[in-house]
């Protein structure tokens, strides 16, 4: 007997154990869902019972099906993982579920949501398997093209992603080479100034430079520290008095005159930084310069403090020296002072100076945040 | 001890920090043997004149070619480099074998203050205390100087 004669056999046998009065073979027989039954006593497994589904969604005629194996579903595209899941699941009887991609007799090929389930007769012994097809094409497609859409989104934000990154760093190369210019322009007019002093005889001369010598400095100093924190926003007031004031006193060449600090940490915008360090550096070389006139002091050794403290909504700045007094002191002319006045102006801050009996007392008071009321 | 001055080599492209910097070198009692603008001339100087102490900018005239000059004053001239530039946060982290940085702006005091301490380093084989305000010291030179973590007992 032929396979295909031995499986007509089983068909008919199968037809007539569910003949017209069956409801369950009349339900598969007209099901919308893609159905076949293969035989398990056969070699090979060969297709006896498909569906009119069936037919429809794979091309075939009956007589085209009945007696083979399903495998002619298979083709150059279908994943060779899914053909090895199911003959795993037919050699050890066990039930098997995934989507496989297979083909029409025409060569159009089409997803496959397949479930394959051994049927057992009465004695536990595998008779049949079962296989139900649901055409899922429409639905692998929105995946793909979802996968797709997705890939796609990631490789431009990946590419945006890229030009930002090389943007920034482009950025952050230009701010470099702009501090790197702002810094080497401060020493060139620093030097400037020091190459025209060292030419210059006349004492007045001399102290006008050095005066500007010293506002370059102060900025300088600003410049210097502004970078060295990492918020470039803000600037730490105390962290530049301790540099500013260590410098000018150094300058000065007078040991006789001490220095005592009293610095909270206060940080300002750095947009007041350089208005702010311009009136320090000026009050301070006030001080150093012009409360302790040798002659005056007899010996006696002087001290300058500077205070900074947050009050309220308020810095509180105190630069007080026990020098000679307001009325004893040589004042610089003015300029100085013209400078502290404007700048105080600027930054909506108010002096305040008093006699500390000995020497003077100046009181910047700079508000937190905007300007006073 | 023999107090000669010590002979330092400029390296600098902008003239007139290079003009007041060998002013502030002669006035701390230190010798100024030249000035080089580009690092072919620095090299040339420093394997002609073997100077104590080369003061080097980072930006010369053939571009950022200072941490090239430092390494070979280092390696082939014998000599001590210092940087002074104000890129201090690009320096490679062992200097290039340069004994610290200077950064820019500088002020006069500052310099004249870093140079004097490092003349006492070279001559002493040893630091005088911690570096002053605007001198950053080398870790490998930190060390050789003796201001390792380890608190130095004091020389008489």
């Amino acid at each position: 007997m032929t396979d295909i004669l031995r499986s007509e056999r089983a068909a008919e046998e199968l037809a007539a154990e569910h003949g017209v009065g069956d409801p369950f073979a009349a339900a598969i027989r007209a099901a919308r869902m893609a159905m076949i039954v293969t035989d398990a006593h056969q070699p090979d497994h060969p297709i006896i019972f498909a569906n009119d589904a069936f037919l429809a969604l794979t091309g075939y005629q009956r007589d085209e099906v009945i007696g083979r194996n399903c495998r002619f579903l298979q083709g150059p595209g279908t994943d060779p993982a899914a053909i090895e899941t199911l003959r795993r699941a037919v050699a050890d009887g066990e039930d098997a579920t995934l989507d496989i991609l297979n083909y029409r007799k025409d060569g159009t090929t089409f997803w496959n949501a397949l479930t394959l389930s051994p049927v057992r007769g009465k004695s536990g012994r595998i008779d049949y398997f079962f296989g139900s097809q649901l055409n899922i094409s429409d639905k692998k497609r929105a995946e793909f093209e979802l996968g797709d859409a997705r890939d796609r989104l990631e490789a431009a934000v990946e590419a945006r992603t890229a030009d930002l990154t090389q943007a920034l760093q482009q950025k952050t190369a230009l701010l470099h080479e702009v501090d790197h210019r702002v810094k080497n322009n401060l020493q060139l007019i620093s030097s400037l100034l020091l190459l025209q002093n060292r030419r210059v005889t006349d004492p007045a001369v001399k102290g006008s430079l050095r005066g500007m010598l010293e506002r370059v400095s102060a900025i300088a100093t600003v410049h210097r520290r502004l970078f060295q924190s990492d918020d470039v926003e803000r600037f730490d007031v105390s962290a530049f008095v301790r540099d500013l004031v260590g410098d000018m006193v150094g300058s000065a060449r007078r040991d006789d005159i001490k220095v005592r600090l009293d610095l909270e940490r206060v940080d300002i915008a750095a947009s007041k930084a350089a208005p702010l360090a311009l009136v320090i550096s000026e009050l301070f070389s006030n001080a150093l310069r012009h409360a302790f006139p040798p002659e005056a002091m007899n010996g006696r050794p002087g001290e300058i403090f500077v205070g900074i403290t947050r009050q309220d909504e308020e810095f509180r700045i105190e630069i007080a020296d026990d020098g000679v007094g307001l009325e004893y002191s040589a004042s610089s002319g003015g300029f100085g002072l013209t400078i502290v006045q404007l700048l105080c102006q600027q930054l909506k801050a108010r002096t305040e100076t008093t006699p500390a009996d000995p020497g003077t007392r100046v009181v910047v008071r700079l508000p937190v945040n905007g300007g006073h009321r | 001890m023999t107090a000669r001055p010590l002979d330092v080599l400029i390296v600098e492209d902008e003239v007139l920090l290079a003009t007041e910097l060998e002013f502030l070198v002669e006035e701390i009692g230190c010798h100024s043997v030249g000035l080089a603008m580009s690092s072919d001339e620095a090299m040339a100087l420093a394997s002609d004149l073997h100077p104590d102490l080369a003061l080097v900018d980072v930006h010369l005239r053939d571009g950022p070619t200072g941490v090239e000059v430092a390494r070979t004053i280092h390696d082939d001239c014998g000599g001590v480099a210092l940087f002074m530039t104000a890129n201090v946060k690009r320096l490679p982290d062992d200097f290039a074998g340069a004994c610290g940085v200077i950064g820019k702006p500088y002020s006069e005091y500052g310099v004249k203050t870093a140079l004097t301490y490092l003349t006492v380093c070279l001559r002493e084989g040893l630091a005088p205390g911690p570096p002053p305000l605007g001198l950053e010291l080398s870790p490998a030179y930190a060390e050789r100087w003796g201001l390792t973590a380890r608190p130095q007992a004091v020389q008489a």
